[in-house]
């Protein structure tokens, strides 16, 4: 159990919203939609379905594997930065009308700077006139990266998920350590009346069962709910990609792709359905929710999340009406002693470099570039760790799976080389830049260089690990907007 | 037996983990699931894929669903940033995986 301290509620006024938790109104059915799949995601679903749809809760996911490092190196670059500051352009848009509508928002966008990302909101309400009684809850607690250095020397190993090399190789190269925790500090924050909800690294999942429990007042060991709750999220939790988008099945017949809907789930202590706003595009039905059911996940009898360890092993998924699915079968059983810790590294630096040649033996000419560059490279005395070349239109994509049958191959209309190399310094990376464009005069016929000079990215590497509960220390709070 | 493309009786989608991808992969027809389960094995997605995955490949069968589970380790080219190949998250692993010819009754 991680240790929750209800810390300092600033003010103690009572928003309407909370009025109606204070005074126990029960609803036994919770809506809720998924308003994000990703930073940098669209706004235009989350923005139509708190207008046109009857939802309780809106859950918006920021953070892939990868977000929170990048937020670090943001926020060292500027204090001010590191949150997802898309979500403030999306309460612009939806915080009023949400906040009329009592529709309560739930947001892991605070990323590694959650204190900003809550004044920011602060002020963007303010602006639009929700000040009063509007409370905008928050949890601090998930970036452990401070303590790293002394759990280390304590004798924790810090050991790899996947059992790749020693933790001491990377231990003075650490960028960030967030760990995924569940839903309780979420609820702590719900039980306040926060209308919104802003944290970093709660599981994805956690943002979507921490209403649902708290609304349905599910108990903490009440396991097939939980994991129903979670798999609502696990449904939503990439916006569009539940509801028609990145669809294999039959992607032609999504109807109005661009005005891609997303998911909504009904669910109750009985059934839970998905489904998605009124009046927009998109597709519900048995093979869009499929596909998304078991993404990401691994075994589907024991799929870990800190609130619970999932088993979708026997489940069902249904059709029950345009564009309605049931979902039904989902079992859970007590979640792991420890939780998940990401932690991001400093591990060198990458270029990718692309030059493209047309018909005719577009192929060969690139493949002669190529040969040509690496001479070049090899004179000049790159030390790469790893290069990597391919020809986008041909095999950059499925690599050793794709088709190089001779005849396609000869009669490509055009193809792009690309090559990539990662090396331990940037002045390393950069060696391979100024060769690509003189190509243009001094290759094979025809190559078109593009998109102007590569740039040398920082190469962030990632180290799951797994630690003890207790060694994170969550904390709730409540900002009153005024 | 007729020789076709996963993607003719199958879809699924990939997810990435880390290094770690995932495919899932459901029959488009109930009856389809049989031939899925005899056809694609882990030894034949080993082969399909050679080089790309590097670790362990488990599959996952989730018969009330008409779907399996496919996790292949070590498949993304180092995930997160020290993946060099253009789709570092594997978003098109999905399809290569349906690109697997498998045999058919009729």
């Amino acid at each position: 159990m991680p240790q929750l301290i209800l810390s300092t509620y600033l003010f103690v006024a009572v928003s309407q919203a909370g009025l109606r938790y204070a005074m126990g109104v029960n609803m036994d059915k919770v809506i809720i939609g998924g308003g994000q799949g990703f930073w940098g995601d669209s706004n235009d679903a989350a923005i139509h379905m708190v207008r046109n749809s009857n939802i309780n809760y809106v859950a918006c996911d920021y953070l892939a594997e990868l977000t929170l490092s990048i937020m670090e190196r943001q926020k060292l670059k500027n204090p001010q930065t590191g949150y997802a500051k898309d979500f403030v352009g999306l309460m612009k848009e939806i915080g009023k009308i949400a906040y009329e509508k009592n529709i309560r928002i739930i947001t892991n966008a605070g990323g590694m700077n959650i204190t900003s990302a809550v004044e920011d909101v602060s002020k963007t309400l303010k602006k639009q006139g929700v000040s009063e009684g509007y409370k905008i809850g928050y949890v601090l607690g998930d970036d452990i990266t401070e303590n790293i250095p002394k759990m280390f020397e304590e004798g924790f190993d810090f050991k790899n998920m996947d059992d790749i090399g020693d933790f001491s190789e990377i231990k003075n190269k650490i960028l960030n350590a967030n760990v995924y925790y569940g839903h309780e500090p979420i609820v702590e924050c719900l039980e306040q009346g926060a209308n919104t909800i802003v944290t970093g690294r709660v599981a994805d999942s956690a943002l979507f069962l921490a209403p649902i429990l708290h609304e349905l007042k599910w108990k903490e060991d009440d396991y097939n709910n939980l994991a129903r709750g979670i798999m609502a999220g696990h449904l939503l939790e990439c916006g569009g990609q539940g509801a028609g988008g990145n669809y294999q099945y039959d992607w032609r017949r999504v109807p109005r792709m661009d005005e891609l809907g997303f998911p909504i789930a009904e669910i109750t202590n009985d059934d839970l359905y998905i489904t998605k706003a009124p009046d927009c595009g998109g597709i519900i039905c048995e093979q869009s929710c499929k596909e998304q059911f078991l993404y990401e996940v691994h075994d589907p009898a024991n799929y870990i999340t800190p609130d619970v360890n999932v088993d979708i092993s026997q489940a069902t998924i249904a059709q029950a009406g345009d564009n309605r699915v049931k979902v039904d079968n989902i079992k859970g059983n007590p979640r792991p002693d420890r939780l998940k810790c990401n932690i991001g590294y400093h591990a060198g630096y990458k270029v990718a470099t692309y030059l493209s040649f047309a018909w005719p033996d577009a192929y060969e000419k690139a493949q002669y570039a190529a040969d040509i560059l690496m001479k070049k490279m090899k004179r000049k005395g790159l030390k790469a760790e790893e290069i990597h070349i391919s020809y986008v239109g041909l095999n950059a994509l499925h690599l050793g799976a794709a088709d190089m049958n001779p005849e396609l191959v000869k009669n490509m209309n055009e193809v792009v080389l690309r090559i990539a190399i990662r090396t331990l310094t940037k002045d390393e990376a950069y060696k391979i830049i100024p060769e690509i464009s003189p190509l243009q005069l001094n290759g094979p016929p025809g190559a078109s260089f593009f998109g102007g000079r590569a740039k040398v990215q920082e190469v962030i590497g990632l180290w799951p690990t797994l630690i003890p509960r207790d060694a994170v220390k969550l904390t709730s709070h409540i900002l009153e907007v005024k | 037996m007729a020789e076709v493309y996963l993607k003719d009786i199958a879809h699924g989608r990939s997810g990435d983990k880390g290094d770690t991808s995932n495919v899932c992969v459901f029959a488009r027809e109930p009856r389809y699931y049989d031939a899925i389960a005899r056809e694609v094995t882990v030894e034949h997605v080993r082969e399909h894929f050679g080089d790309m995955v590097k670790g362990e490949i488990i599959r996952y069968d989730v018969p009330s669903l008409n779907g399996f589970n496919f996790v292949m380790k070590h498949a993304l080219g180092g995930g997160a940033t020290h993946s060099l190949r253009l789709d570092s998250l594997g978003k098109s692993i999905g399809s290569a995986f349906m690109r697997m010819k498998v045999k058919v009754d009729g």
